[in-house]
């Protein structure tokens, strides 16, 4: 694709975005539809400016950012051991198996209810639905992709006597990577997903979800629709940045295939 | 060994029980959430949150993947429909369904259309994808001999697209209606007067753990049926794949 064809599809990209924004600029400032349930466009940028310098609106993405990070660290974490367990161990997956993947067919927002009685009303029962949500995906992947090592892998390793943590090291982790890294980015969206429920479903006083919330119930569409926006932002960032932590290290594998 | 856990499970929380370590608040026996269960049932609570739970999420699902399906076909079949719309699909995609919540009920009021279009907007989005995802994929020659035989346009979509598409978009089907059941559950928590989320959000609040832990089997056995359901239909779309692989094993 040449540097003009390039420039045309991104031409055709912007069509649709501004047809929708003049439309949403009409139908508010003609009068079809009230500001105060469809905030004009200039508005909700100016709401956003004004937030993002707010030291209460960073707080609330703080408490946001910490829970996720939390859930999704202790979730991949522990999927990852899990997934590799049942993935190396067949007598383990026989054991484990059946159990894991009964629970798995809960869908997850149901915890809630049950976690909330267990564990009450306070930052523990959030951050382990993140935590549930981040563990699926990442023990799943982690148990494909150590499955799918190249058995000539394994016997290679054998005749040059490897022993157990050497085999795991060397030979079965740097080839299952690229499925665990999908995992963690499976995970990493599940998780933020489930923050935004756990903060609407589980009482809280700060973070995003719950400042969206506020915006709803002060009628305040304005601060719900930046809300969404920084949601889906911080989303795509994340995602992003684990997307290039997990190319970094997939770099030994592509100069390995050149050679 | 399979139910080496299970069992163990059953042990350990009996015994937790018999011991009374904890609260009968937060743990009640094994055969005690059974007869909960069972008394559900006979009341016809089940019965009716169930079929309130599952048309929500039949009617949520069908409107937002059928939209996605049909967008999702489109895009793959024509690249300035792609370019078109992708991005602004591609940029709303990133938007945790939940964050959508609360504006939905700004909009739409706290009756069913605020569910429907809550569960609609997130079975679309994995629809579009797959279905774009296997359209996109067709292979080209598949497409050039439908030329040579000079396909009409409802022959080259029942006959090539949309049978080479098939796997992606049964995968699309099972992320949307997975997600549609998990997304009914969480509206009908945050606020509803039907359905199995309602049954185990109120009873929280009135401290029955019995009837919690009962809506969690229940949700959790339905999840498991939809998903069952879904791999019959899929063995029987796809029939068709297992039969000319052995015949092509057949030949060689």
């Amino acid at each position: 694709m040449n540097i003009n064809e390039k420039i045309k599809v991104k031409i055709v990209g912007i069509i649709f975005p501004l047809l929708l924004l003049i439309l949403w600029q009409y139908v508010v400032s003609a009068g079809y539809v009230s500001h105060h349930i469809l905030p004009l466009p200039g508005s909700i940028i100016l709401k956003f400016v004004r937030l993002i310098t707010h030291e209460k609106f960073l707080l609330h993405i703080a408490v946001s950012l910490r829970r996720v990070f939390y859930g999704f660290f202790i979730g991949t974490l522990s999927g990852f051991l899990f997934g590799l367990l049942i993935g190396l161990s067949r007598t383990s997956e026989k054991i484990f198996g059946p159990f894991f993947h009964t629970v798995r067919q809960v869908p997850l927002i149901g915890w809630i209810p049950l976690i909330v009685m267990w564990f009450g009303m306070n930052e523990f029962p959030r951050i382990l639905i993140v935590a549930i949500g981040a563990f699926y995906p990442t023990t799943m992947n982690t148990f494909a992709g150590v499955r799918s090592v190249p058995t000539q892998y394994v016997e290679l390793a054998s005749v040059y006597g490897f022993n157990k943590i050497k085999l795991i090291r060397r030979i079965i982790l740097p080839s299952a990577l690229p499925s665990i890294v999908t995992g963690f980015t499976l995970s990493l969206g599940m998780s933020w997903v489930l923050l935004v429920a756990a903060e609407l479903l589980i009482e809280t006083n700060v973070g995003l979800g719950k400042l969206i919330d506020v915006g709803r119930e002060t009628f305040n569409m304005e601060l719900v629709t930046v809300g969404i926006i920084t949601a889906g932002l911080l989303g795509f960032i994340m995602t992003k940045i684990v997307e290039r932590l997990a190319s970094g290290t997939q770099k030994g594998r592509v100069s390995d295939q050149k050679k | 060994m399979a139910l080496i856990v299970p069992l163990l499970l059953l042990v350990v929380w009996q015994s937790a029980v018999s011991m009374h370590l904890f609260s009968p608040l937060l743990l009640i026996p094994p055969l005690t959430l059974i007869n909960t269960l069972l008394d559900l049932a006979k009341s016809g609570d089940l019965t009716t949150n169930i079929i309130a739970s599952l048309s929500r999420v039949l009617i949520g699902f069908l409107i937002g993947a059928s939209t996605g399906f049909l967008l999702g076909l489109f895009m793959g079949l024509s690249p300035f429909v792609d370019r078109f719309f992708g991005p602004v699909i591609k940029g709303f995609k990133q938007v945790p369904q939940f964050a959508l919540m609360p504006l939905i009920i700004l909009w739409f009021g706290v009756d069913e259309l605020a569910k429907f279009v809550f569960i609609a907007i997130g079975a679309f989005f994995p629809m579009v994808f797959n279905t774009y995802q296997g359209v996109n994929d067709v292979p080209k020659k598949y497409c050039e001999l439908a030329r040579v035989f000079n396909y009409n346009g409802f022959h080259y979509l029942s006959k090539v697209i949309l049978p080479s598409a098939t796997p992606s978009i049964i995968t699309g089907l099972r992320f949307s209606l997975g997600l549609s059941w998990m997304l009914v559950v969480g509206a009908e928590i945050f606020g509803a007067d039907s359905g199995l989320g309602y049954m185990m959000a109120s009873s929280r609040n009135m401290f029955q753990i019995d009837i919690v832990m009962a809506g969690l089997v229940v949700i959790g056995t339905i999840g498991f049926g939809i998903n069952f359901v879904l791999q019959i239909i899929e063995n029987r779309l796809l029939r068709w794949r297992f039969i000319s692989d052995n015949g092509a094993k057949g030949n060689s």
